[in-house]
C-alpha cells in the first residue's frame, strides 16, 4: 500500500446558496491514479477543483473543512496559491492550449516561476515535457508553430507537457478525454499509465471502461456525497453499496 | 392632391385588408375547403396588391409630370416666337409661365407669356384629371385581380412573403445606392479639381492656402493664373496636422481606453460593471460640438496660462488642447470594444494559465492581451478613423491657419477643418477652391475607408479563432 499523498476532511463546498459538496472524506494515494466517477452534476470536477484551489477563480464558491497535500493544509488563507499550483497541475475538459507557439505553450509556466534562467535550460525543459507527454517525435520539428493548429489529441498532451512543465507532484485531469476520438483517448490513457510512475494522478471520468483501463483506486460521487471509495477492481466487480452498483451496471447517471 | 390620393390609398388597403379576412373566412366555412393560408394573409395580400402598384404609379406620374409639362410648354413658346436660345432662358420662361399661372407675376405680360399661361394651365388641369382616372383604374384593376385570385384560394402566403422579400431588397437597394451616388459625386468633382490642378502638386505640396486660389471659372483659367495657385493647395500640411493631433488624441485615448477596457472586464465586480458601462459609454453620447467650446474656451486657455507661467509661447488654438479633448471623446471607443473583445476570450484559456500557477495579471498580460491583440488593434484602427474624421473639436479648438509643425503647443489644421472653411458662406461652385474641398473629403473618405477595412479584417481573423 502506498502512501497517503492528498486527503480530504468534511470537505463542504458551496456555489452560493447551493451546496455542492457534502462532508467529503477521501484519501488519495502517491504515484497511483485514482477515478473519480458518477453522474453529471455530482460534484467531481468541483472536488478536484478543491485540490488546486481553482474554485477561487469563482467569486460565489465558497469551500469548508480540510484538504492535506503531504500532511500541509492546502484551503487555508495563508497558503501561497501560486507555489500550490506549481505542485498541482491541471488538465482540462476541452483541450486549452494558448494561441502561442507550442515552445512558448510548455515555457509558459517555467518562466512564470523563474524556471529556466537560460535558453538552454529552457529548451531542455521543453523538451523533456513533451517527451514525457509523448509528442516530442510529432511536434520537434514545427516547436514554433501555433499550438492551436495540432490536432485535438495532440492539443491535449500539449496541454498535459504543459502541467508537467512546471514538474508538479499531482496532476488533475478533468475528463481529459471527453472531447477526443478512440485512438487519441487510447495514446491519452497509455501516457497516464507512463505518468504515474512518477506522479499522484486524480481522473474525473465518465467512462467505467476508461476508469479500470487506467485507476487503482475509484471514487464514486452522487449529488455531492462520496458514496463509495476502494480499490478499483473491487468497486467494478463487487461494491459494497446498491447505488454504485447501479451506477456501474448503467441503471442510472 | 397627391396627399389626397394616398390617404385614399391607405382607407382603401384598410378596408381591403378586413374585408379580405373575413371574405376567405366565410369563404372557406361555406364551401368546407381548407385554405392555402392563414384568413389575415389574404388581407395583407389585398393590401398589397391595392397599395404597391398605385403608389408606384403615383410617385413615377410625380416624377415625370413636371418635365413633360415643362418641355411641351417651352416647345410651344418656341413655336410662337419666344426668344429662347439656351437653358438658362428657357428656365426663365417656364418660371414666368408658371408665376402668371399661379397669379404671382408683376411684369410686363406679352401675348406669347399669356397664351402660353393658358396652354399651362389647361395642361395642369388636363394632367391632374387623367392622373386621377389612371390611379383609379390601376387600383381597381389590382383590387380585382388579386379578388380573383382570392377567390381560387392561391398560396397568398407565399406571394406575400415574395413581396415582402421584394420590399426589403428595394430598401437595402436605396441606401446602397445613395452611398455609391455620395462617392460618385465626390469622385467627380475630385476629378474637376484634379484637371486644374496637379495631383502631384496637390498630394506632395507643402502649402496650403486656397484663399489664393479666387478664380471665377476653373475652365477659363489662363497660364499666369495657374502658375499663381497651383502651390496654394498642398496637402502634405493637412494630413500632417490631421495625424498629429489624431497621434496626441491616441495617446491619451489607448492607454487608458484599453486599461478602462482590462478593469471592466478581468476586475470590475458585476455591479460596478453594470453602472460604470454606461458611464463611460455617455462620452461617447456628449454631442462633439461640446466637446469643442470645452476644448476652446477652458482647456486651451488653460494650456496658455500654464505655458505662459512656465515661459513657454502657447497659442490659445494648440493642436494640444483638440488633441487631448478628442483622446477623451475617444476612449469610450476602445474600452467598451476591448471590454468586449476582451470578454469573449475564453474562461479555458484562463483557466489554463492560473492552473500552472499565474497570477491575475501574468494571465492577462500573456495569455488574454495577446489572445484578444487582433480585436484591440481593430478597435483602435476605429477610434483612429474616428479622430481623423472627428470636424467640431478641431474646427474650434485647431487653428485654422495651416502651419506645417511638430509643435504641440502652436496652432495647426485638418483637413476636416479645411472643408469646412472653403465651405462656409457664398461659394462659387466653379471654382479650384470650392472643387478642392471634394478633393479634401474624396482623400479622407479613402483614408478612412483603408483604416476601416484594416479593423475589420483584424477584428475579424480575431472572430473566426474561437467561434
Amino acid at each position: 500500500m502506498s502512501d497517503i499523498k492528498i486527503k480530504s476532511k468534511n470537505l463542504n463546498v458551496y456555489y452560493g446558496n447551493k451546496q455542492a459538496l457534502f462532508d467529503v472524506n477521501l484519501d488519495l494515494n502517491e504515484k497511483e491514479v485514482t477515478a473519480l466517477i458518477g453522474p453529471s452534476g455530482c460534484g467531481k470536477s468541483t472536488f478536484i477543483r478543491c485540490i488546486n484551489r481553482m474554485n477561487d477563480v469563482i467569486d460565489i464558491c465558497k469551500v469548508t473543512g480540510n484538504i492535506e497535500i503531504d500532511g500541509i493544509e492546502i484551503n487555508s488563507k495563508e497558503l501561497d496559491v501560486v507555489s500550490l499550483r506549481e505542485r498541482v497541475g491541471m488538465v482540462f475538459q476541452k483541450p486549452n492550449p494558448f494561441p502561442k507557439s507550442i515552445y512558448d505553450n510548455i515555457s509558459y509556466g517555467p518562466k512564470i516561476h523563474g524556471k529556466g534562467e537560460s535558453k538552454n535550460e529552457l529548451d531542455e525543459i521543453v523538451e523533456n515535457s513533451l517527451r514525457k507527454a509523448a509528442l516530442w517525435e510529432e511536434v520537434k520539428d514545427r516547436l514554433n508553430e501555433p499550438g492551436t493548429g495540432l490536432s485535438g489529441g495532440q492539443q491535449q498532451r500539449l496541454c498535459i507537457a504543459r502541467a508537467i512543465s512546471v514538474n508538479p507532484e499531482v496532476i488533475l485531469m478533468d475528463e481529459p478525454c471527453s472531447a477526443l476520438d478512440p485512438i487519441a483517448t487510447a495514446k491519452i490513457e497509455e501516457l497516464i499509465d507512463e505518468l504515474k510512475k512518477t506522479y499522484t494522478i486524480v481522473i474525473v471520468t465518465h467512462s467505467m471502461a476508461q476508469a479500470v483501463r487506467v485507476s487503482q483506486k475509484t471514487g464514486f460521487f452522487h449529488l455531492g456525497k462520496l458514496i463509495e471509495v476502494g480499490k478499483t477492481e473491487k468497486i467494478f466487480k463487487n461494491p459494497d453499496n446498491k447505488m454504485t452498483q447501479d451506477y456501474i451496471t448503467g441503471r442510472f447517471g | 392632391m397627391n396627399f389626397a390620393l394616398i390617404f385614399l390609398i391607405i382607407i382603401f388597403s384598410i378596408s381591403l385588408f378586413f374585408y379580405g379576412k373575413s371574405k376567405t373566412r366565410s369563404l372557406a366555412l361555406q364551401n368546407n375547403l381548407k385554405l392555402n393560408a392563414l384568413p389575415k394573409f389574404y388581407g395583407y395580400y389585398l393590401v398589397l396588391w391595392c397599395s404597391i402598384p398605385s403608389l408606384v404609379f403615383l410617385l413615377i406620374w410625380t416624377l415625370f409630370e413636371p418635365i413633360i409639362i415643362k418641355s411641351i410648354i417651352i416647345d410651344n413658346a418656341a413655336k410662337l416666337g419666344a426668344n429662347i436660345s439656351d437653358k438658362n432662358e428657357a428656365n426663365l420662361i417656364y418660371e414666368k409661365i408658371k408665376a402668371i399661372h399661379l397669379g404671382t407675376y408683376f411684369g410686363d405680360i406679352d401675348n406669347i407669356l399669356q397664351q402660353s399661361a393658358l396652354s399651362y394651365s389647361k395642361f395642369i388641369g388636363l394632367f391632374t384629371n387623367s392622373k386621377i382616372v389612371l390611379i383609379f383604374s390601376v387600383i381597381i384593376g389590382s383590387i380585382l385581380y388579386s379578388l380573383k385570385k382570392i377567390k381560387n384560394n392561391n398560396k397568398a402566403r407565399d406571394d406575400v412573403e415574395i413581396i415582402l422579400k421584394g420590399l426589403l431588397f428595394v430598401s437595402s437597394l436605396i441606401a446602397i445606392l445613395t452611398t455609391l451616388g455620395i462617392i460618385f459625386s465626390l469622385l467627380f468633382e475630385s476629378i474637376k479639381f484634379f484637371s486644374v490642378i496637379n495631383i502631384f502638386d496637390y498630394l506632395f505640396g507643402t502649402n496650403w492656402s486656397p484663399q489664393r486660389a479666387f478664380v471665377r471659372d476653373a475652365s477659363s483659367i489662363t497660364v499666369a493664373e495657374y502658375e499663381e495657385l497651383k502651390d496654394a493647395f498642398g496637402f502634405i500640411p493637412l494630413i500632417a496636422g490631421t495625424s498629429f493631433i489624431a497621434l496626441i488624441a491616441m495617446f491619451v485615448a489607448v492607454p487608458i481606453g484599453l486599461f478602462s477596457g482590462i478593469y471592466m472586464a478581468e476586475y470590475a465586480s458585476t455591479k460596478i460593471r453594470r453602472i460604470s458601462k454606461p458611464i463611460i459609454e455617455i462620452l461617447a453620447g456628449i454631442p462633439t460640438v461640446v466637446y469643442g467650446f470645452f476644448a476652446a474656451l477652458t482647456v486651451g486657455p488653460f494650456f496658455r496660462q500654464f505655458g505662459e507661467s512656465l515661459g513657454l509661447t502657447v497659442s490659445s488654438e494648440s493642436a494640444l488642447a483638440a488633441g487631448l479633448i478628442m483622446g477623451i471623446m475617444i476612449i469610450p471607443y476602445i474600452s467598451s470594444l476591448s471590454d468586449d473583445v476582451i470578454n469573449s476570450v475564453p474562461q479555458s484559456l484562463r483557466d489554463g494559465s492560473y492552473a500552472v500557477g499565474a497570477t491575475k495579471s501574468e494571465t492577462i498580460k500573456q495569455v488574454v492581451i495577446p489572445a484578444a491583440l487582433p480585436g484591440i488593434i481593430g478597435s483602435v484602427l476605429l477610434a483612429v478613423s474616428r479622430a481623423i474624421g472627428e470636424t467640431m473639436i478641431v474646427v474650434m479648438a485647431a487653428g485654422l491657419a495651416a502651419n506645417l509643425t511638430i509643435n504641440p503647443l502652436e496652432s495647426t489644421t485638418t483637413i476636416t477643418t479645411q472643408i469646412v472653411m472653403i465651405l462656409v458662406g457664398d461659394q462659387e461652385f466653379d471654382s479650384p477652391k470650392t472643387q478642392s474641398a471634394f478633393a479634401l473629403g474624396l482623400t479622407l473618405f479613402i483614408a478612412t475607408l483603408i483604416l476601416n477595412y484594416v479593423a475589420q479584417r483584424a477584428v475579424k481573423k480575431y472572430r473566426e479563432k474561437y467561434d
